[in-house]
Parts: C-alpha cells; structure tokens; sequence
C-alpha cells in the first residue's frame, strides 16, 4: 500500500471514531445534573449510537450499563429502519413505559443518545420538556468539538505493546 | 466505530460474529462467556426466537483490562443469519469495528456461506465501509461433520482476500479463543495504527503490502498466534488476495480440530442458555471510574532554553567579575 493510501486511511480511521476528553466531558455532566436536578429524573445517560456509554449522572448504581447502552442503542437503530419505511429520516424520540419506571430516548446530534430514566416523582410531559433543552446544549457542545474529532488521540506509544500482552494473558 | 473516551479512561469497540444461519455464531459467543474469567466478562444477553434462533442480536461485553492506562473493552454481538432478517443485520453491523465470519464447513452450506459473506460486504458498503480495511478473519466452524469440505477448497471459494482463517468445533470450544484473540489483536492495532496517525515509524506497520499469500516462506505467523502446533500456511489463493488490508498478517491459523465424528444437527449444546444469562454479573460497570485530568505534555519551546542559557552566562561572568575585583581590592588595599 503507498504512503498516500495509508495516510488517507489513517485519516478515514480518525474520522470514523469518536473521542472524547475530560473537559468535554465535563460540561456535558454539568449539564446532564442540571437537567436531572430540573426535570425530576432518576438518571440519564449519553451512549454513542454504538451503545457504548460516554457519561452518565444519577441514580445508577444497580443497572447493567453495558447492556443496556447495547438494547438503547439497538432499539434506536430499529426505529430507524422503521422511519425509513415510512418515509422519515429517523425518529428522533422513543419512549417506553413500564409500571413503575420508564425510559425516554432522544437524539442529540447525528452520534449519540439521551437516555433518561425517571419514575412516578415526576411526568414525561417535564422529562421531555427539559430533554428537549437539553439535547440542544449538548448538540452545541458536539458542535464545538467537532474539530478535535480529527486529532490523533494520545493513547500513549505502550498502547499497542500493552494490548497484546493483555490479549495474551486473557485467552491463554 | 472505536470510541476514546479520556474522561471514563476507556477505550470501546464492537466485534461482530457474522454468518449464515445455523454456522455457529451464537454458540460461539456462548463459549466465550462460559469460559471467560468471571471479572472479564458481563451478561450475555440474547434478542432471540421461541426456538432460539436470533431474532435481532446476541451481546455480551468483554473487558481487556487496563492497558496502558485505559480500560478496553469489547463489545461482542452476533447477528441473525437468517437471510429474511437482513436489515436487523444491517442494524448490528452499524459502527463496526471487526468481523469474525463464521462458516458451515458443510459442504452442502457452502452456497449460504458465499451469499452470506457477499451479503457482509453489501451491508458493509452500506455504511461506506471497504471489507479489505476492516479487520477480519474466517472461522471455518463444524469441522467435525461428516461432509465438511476440505479446507483448501473452502478457502479457495471463501477466502477472497486471504485474511487468517481458523477451523472450529465451536460447541466443543475448539478454536473459538484463537478466532477471537486474532481478531481482537487486529482490532487494537488498527487503533494502535490510528493513534500513530502516521507519526511513528511506518516499522510497527504489518508488513502485509509486500506479502506474497500462499508462499509459505514469506507468510509470518500472526501477529497474535494460535497454538503453534496448529498453525500452517494459508493455501495458494488467487491474485486478489493481497489485498487484505486489514489483516496483520497472511499466515493462516488453525486449531487441530480435523477429528471427524458424527455430526449433530443442532451444534449447540442443550444446556446452552439462549436468553439472558445470569452469570458473569458484569465487573465492568460500577462506578468505577474517577474521571482524571488528561494530562498533556507541552511542546518544548528552544528559545525558552536558550533565554535561560544566555541569563545562566550573564551571571556567572558577573560573579566572576565580583570576586576578581574583590581580589584586587583587597591587594591593593
């Protein structure tokens, strides 16, 4: 493969991912209490269109995370293909409703969602309310940072010598 | 798509079992959450049929560990193989990082097998991605049936871009861990290579672009070895098979599963739980974390050096010259 080539996957490979850092990360936590603290949720988590979790604030404690960024993000994805059916881009809300705890979902940006969870202490019609306002901020927070998308991230030069030592002590 | 996250020190990427119905997918997965460590491993949780058929998809996540500061950690899921669930198999397949294609060595399936790979890569060029740069690798599952096709023959129709290839008896656990680790390997190194961004060294680049496939002596072992014993060259492949860009090395990889013994028609074993299991409570996700400063190395600045330099010289002359003159002072005096 030529220079050219490598460097223009390289390229293709950075833009793919996504990073985030602590100071974004940051104003986004700010938010997110602001929001709880506002609407009366429980808690409310940002996970990546990939359902990995990219922050969360609230009462979590006893929730599977990883699972259940992997079911948000799966059930979004599947509504997707069901606006497409029906000739929408994308639904950019979903909301379930159990007997006790509910969860609403909305986009921000084109790359990650809001998950709240809230309960009787309060109503959808003020999650989804101050949701809205919310998922605004954080698409402006996104926006900003767009341009550190494309910057290499330091992951340290043991990163990839590390790696396979750990690959090596985990399937031997 | 690899997230980076500085402020949980995480690093996430997604690792899709892919293949024709009824190959082995989730049973692969089903061994790997058996027989993960318990701190490693989380719930595995599966979107699936009546009749255990998956319906959307089956997770678990897999954590690495610390590697140089940042947690890594896959997230596995397999997909439906069935032909009439292909836009849930689309959906799963969003974001990608590697694909382990599992294939029927059947030689009767060996048509579902060339659709389904060919499907792989229309999904893939659906969401703009190229299979040669996409880490991934073949397993050729269900090496015990009785009409398995030979390996050379399934790697000549299958194996187009001589990426590693691993024979399996996936409900026995044979080759299941070699498939993976492979793949996991060829996943951190194309973050490894993106975190180089170019910068480094093109010396820690595999050496794949000069790689002859199918000439035994030019094809190194993988970067991340199955059992020596195991490992043989991939056979001579057509003139595409270079172009595996993706894969760290040629070299094809086999586990030793060439016993031949009645097949049962469903691989899966009985007990296998097909919803979500409660073993493995996950270790992955509680709390853990204090988000820490990123720290950021500043670049040295030589003018800086040199002012500091040029102040040092100016002060020792001065001193210099203060004791000379007290000197002279004192002997004139």
């Amino acid at each position: 493969m030529s220079e050219a080539k490598k460097m223009s996957r390289n390229d293709k490979l950075r833009h793919d991912r996504l990073t985030f850092y602590k100071d974004d990360i940051d104003k986004i936590d700010k938010l997110l209490a602001e929001f709880l603290r506002l609407s009366g949720a429980k808690s409310a988590l940002l996970i990546d269109k990939e359902g990995h979790l990219v922050t969360k604030r609230g009462e979590i404690k006893t929730i599977d995370i990883d699972t259940i960024s992997a079911l948000v993000a799966g059930s979004f994805a599947a509504t997707k293909e069901m606006a497409r059916l029906l000739g929408e881009e994308e639904f950019t809300a979903m909301y379930h409703q159990g007997e006790r705890d509910n969860i609403q979902l909305g986009l921000v940006g084109d790359r990650t969602l809001l998950t709240i969870l809230f309960d009787d202490r309060t109503t959808v019609g003020m999650v989804r309310l101050y949701a809205n306002e919310t998922a605004k901020k954080l698409a402006d927070i996104f926006k900003s940072t767009m341009g550190r998308q494309h910057e290499s991230p330091d992951l340290g030069a043991d990163y990839g010598t590390n790696a396979k030592k750990s690959l090596d002590k985990l399937f031997d | 798509m690899v997230q980076i996250n500085f402020a949980l020190k995480e690093v996430n990427c997604k690792i899709v079992f892919y293949g024709p119905g009824m190959s082995g997918k989730t049973t692969n997965l089903e061994i790997v959450h058996e027989k993960a460590p318990e701190e490693n491993k989380g719930e595995l949780t599966s979107i699936s049929t009546d009749g255990d058929r998956t319906l959307f998809f089956d997770f678990m996540p897999l954590d690495l560990g610390n590697v140089a500061g940042m947690r890594t950690k896959f997230q596995l899921y397999t997909v439906p193989g069935q032909v009439y669930y292909n836009s849930t198999r689309k959906l799963v397949l969003q974001g990608v990082d590697g694909v382990i294609f599992v294939a029927d060595s059947d030689a009767e399936k060996m048509s579902e097998n060339i659709e389904s790979y060919q499907n792989l890569i229309e999904n893939l060029q659906e969401y703009g991605k190229d299979i040669r740069e996409l880490p991934h690798v073949i397993q050729y599952n269900k090496r015990d049936h009785a009409n398995a096709m030979s390996v050379e023959d399934m790697d000549s129709q299958l194996n187009k871009f001589g990426v590693p290839t691993f024979e399996a008896v996936a409900y026995r656990g044979e080759g299941v861990f070699p498939t993976l680790k492979t793949l996991a390997g060829m996943v951190l190194e194309s973050i490894d290579r993106m975190d180089r961004g170019g910068k480094r060294a093109p010396a820690a680049e595999p050496a794949r672009a000069t790689q002859k496939v199918g000439k035994p002596a030019a094809a190194p072992a993988p970067r991340v070895a199955a059992p020596a014993s195991t490992q043989r060259p991939s056979s001579p492949k057509s003139a595409g098979s270079n172009r595996a860009a993706a894969a760290p090395s040629m070299a094809t990889a086999r586990p030793s599963a060439r016993g031949k013994a009645p097949v049962a028609a469903n691989p899966r074993p009985a007990a296998a739980p097909m919803r979500t299991s409660t073993a493995g409570k996950p270790a992955l996700s509680q709390n853990r974390r204090q988000a820490q400063p990123v720290a950021r190395v500043p670049a040295r600045r030589a003018s800086g050096g040199l002012a500091l330099v040029i102040t040092l010289s100016v002060l020792l002359v001065g001193a210099a010259a203060g004791v000379v003159y007290f000197f002279m002072g004192s002997n004139l005096s």
